[in-house]
């Protein structure tokens, strides 16, 4: 039996767009900030800035990698993050624990709270998106129960050195510490029965059963992964900010999942890319740069981050659309009398939108200091 | 076939489920180095049939001997174990993973790093390449490929490797091992299947396309609403006789 590549040559890239994908943004958002802002954009001190941002997210990226995989998702890691690093730091402060027990404490809190997340999903059979939302909610809420108000901060040289550090002469220590959760999440994935059980349970979860690949086992393994990777990164944000309290970490979900989606990992399972998800991390963290350094407000940060996904993964549905041909042309689908009901629907909403405000503008009177 | 012990036998297998009589007092027997065809409408009991067979189900009544001696089954796994495994319709592949790693899946080859077990792709490529070689008789052009890209023949061939690679496989069911493929195809799988058997195997083919059936087996069992309607030498019967005892219209000599 003899095999024949049929795909389109585009088709053909698509296990690389992982990592093609983003270092083409990369690279394009390399010669625009060129343009406009290189003295300030490259200099070196800007460049370990950004790699020190990117650490941050490597540990979490390569464990939703996985998570991401087998179908499924963890909304819940920003705030394992915020109280596994709150626990670590009452116990340094309020205990006077050593900051290497109070951080081993951490990480196997982290690994309890994706256990629980686990069982979650697998016993009580609530699926993903709402268990992990919902614990999202218990855990944001511990942490408030616990710090209140508080802000804790000033810590040991060691849990400093994890969030800042500069280790190596080039590196600082939290790149080192993110490089070796790529290396190790490689590792997994590739060498192991849980990174090979991943991919069979997200390619095709009934086969998988039925192989006597025991699937909800290796769906806690991977929310065990992800929430350890989770409180690391809490630990790493406690040590680069020297602080920490309730609300610390809220955008780690959808930043995580951001760069695991954009560096070519499927959310329809099965397809994993570690070395895209690193690329990802990277390319959000020179983007968030860029418009720090363009001194666009913060806020955008937000707009800018839900654009990349929905760009990227939009761009990924395309490429695994089997069947190009029957798209057709612009002007053949605008005919398409469904097409031309939901373009009238749009118009409508913007049309009554824009008699509202016309209306409201007329009718306006000097806002009262009351109103 | 006569005077030779048959490999696997069913005696008044009876399947209820409530009040719904699936099954009622089938008797089966398989031998080696041949193949026997199931066939039957739907609704006649066959898939039933092979589940208690492969451990899947328990019968409500009767029992399954293994050469001669009663044995039963408490699960799939345990039919492995014996030597019985099967094949099914959708294939069960992981598109995503490579032959090799699907053919392993869930029975991987390890290789101790410093005591920790880790993955040994390398012998797991090799022994899969070997095994399709050898007992298939089928060469993919590249093994590094995910199962998605291959054809439906090919998938077909890494489903049977990865229930055959076990050296003391005896019995192998195969659930419409034709359904989705093409006339191509079909032929290769036939093909596949006439192998194994040549190999000693005792194969058992569900199967609703009759030429299919005409062409490999030896024996046809016909199951008509819960009851085996006759087993019959396929080369002494004709289609339309076939056809009459599947749909009642004939009754076995």
């Amino acid at each position: 039996m003899m095999t024949t590549d049929t795909r389109s040559p585009l088709a053909k890239l698509e296990p690389i767009m992982g990592v093609l994908g983003p270092l083409v943004m990369i690279v394009l958002i390399a010669a625009f900030m060129g343009v406009f802002e290189p003295a300030r954009y490259f200099r070196l001190s800007n460049m370990n800035q950004i790699l020190l941002d990117a650490a941050l997210y490597m540990p979490m990226a390569v464990a939703m990698t996985f998570v991401i995989t087998q179908r499924g998702i963890d909304l819940s890691i920003g705030s394992v993050a915020a109280l596994t690093a709150i626990i670590m730091a009452f116990l340094i402060k309020q205990y006077g624990f050593s900051a290497w027990v109070a951080g081993g404490i951490a990480l196997i809190l982290g690994a309890l709270m994706g256990f629980i997340n686990g069982l979650i999903i697998t016993r009580l059979n609530v699926p993903d998106l709402i268990g992990t939302l919902a614990m999202d909610l218990v855990y944001r809420g511990f942490a408030l129960v616990l710090a209140k108000g508080l802000v804790l901060a000033r810590f040991p040289e060691l849990v400093t050195e994890v969030g800042r550090g500069q280790s190596l002469i080039f590196l600082p220590t939290p790149v080192v510490i993110g490089l070796l959760t790529v290396v190790l999440g490689w590792f997994l994935l590739t060498r192991t029965h849980f990174g090979r059980y991943t991919i069979a349970i997200g390619s095709n979860p009934e086969a998988s059963e039925m192989t006597g690949v025991s699937v909800d086992r290796h769906k806690i393994y991977a929310y065990v992964f992800m929430g350890t990777m989770a409180a690391l990164a809490g630990i790493m944000l406690m040590g680069k900010l020297n602080a920490i309290q309730a609300t610390s970490a809220p955008y780690f979900n959808l930043h995580v999942i951001a760069a695991v989606v954009v560096g070519g990992t499927s959310l329809f399972g099965g397809r994993p890319s570690i070395v895209g998800s690193l690329a990802g991390v990277l390319l959000l963290s020179m983007m968030i740069n860029a418009l720090v350094t363009l001194r666009i407000e913060f806020f955008w940060q937000s707009v800018a981050s839900g654009a990349v996904i929905i760009l990227s993964v939009a761009a990924y549905a395309w490429l695994q659309k089997k069947d190009r041909d029957g798209a057709g042309s612009f002007r053949e689908a605008l005919a398409n009398p469904d097409t031309q009901k939901t373009i009238r629907m749009g118009g409508l909403l913007i049309g009554g939108l824009i008699a509202l405000l016309a209306i409201g503008a007329l009718f306006a009177t000097t806002p009262g200091a009351s109103g | 076939m006569t005077g030779q012990q048959p490999v696997i036998s069913m005696r008044g297998i009876t399947k209820r489920f409530g009040g719904v009589v699936a099954l009622n007092g089938v008797d089966l027997d398989a031998y080696a180095g041949e193949v026997l065809a199931i066939v039957g409408d739907n609704g006649a009991g066959k898939s039933t049939l092979i589940k208690i067979l492969t451990g899947v189900y328990q019968p409500t009544e009767g029992h399954v001997e293994l050469d001669g001696k009663r044995f039963a089954m408490a699960d799939h796994s345990e039919a492995i174990a014996n030597g019985i495994d099967a094949v099914y319709q959708n294939l069960a592949l992981a598109d995503h993973l490579t032959p090799a790693q699907n053919l392993f899946l869930g029975s991987e080859l390890t290789r101790n790093i410093f005591g920790i077990p880790v993955l040994d792709n390398e012998r797991m490529l090799q022994e899969a390449t070997e095994v399709l070689k050898s007992r298939l008789g089928v060469e993919l052009r590249d093994m590094n490929v995910a199962a998605e890209s291959l054809s439906g023949g090919q998938r077909q061939a890494v489903a049977i490797a990865r229930a055959v690679r076990h050296s003391d496989l005896r019995v192998l069911v195969m659930d419409e091992p034709t359904a989705a493929l093409g006339p191509q195809e079909t032929a290769r799988t036939l093909q596949l299947i006439k192998t194994l058997r040549d190999q000693g195997l005792a194969v058992i083919v569900i199967s609703h396309a009759l030429d299919d059936v005409f062409e490999i087996s030896d024996r046809v069992h016909v199951q008509r609403r819960g009851r085996c309607e006759g087993v019959v030498m396929t080369k002494d019967v004709t289609p339309e006789d076939l056809l009459g005892l599947i749909t009642g219209a004939k009754t076995a000599a």
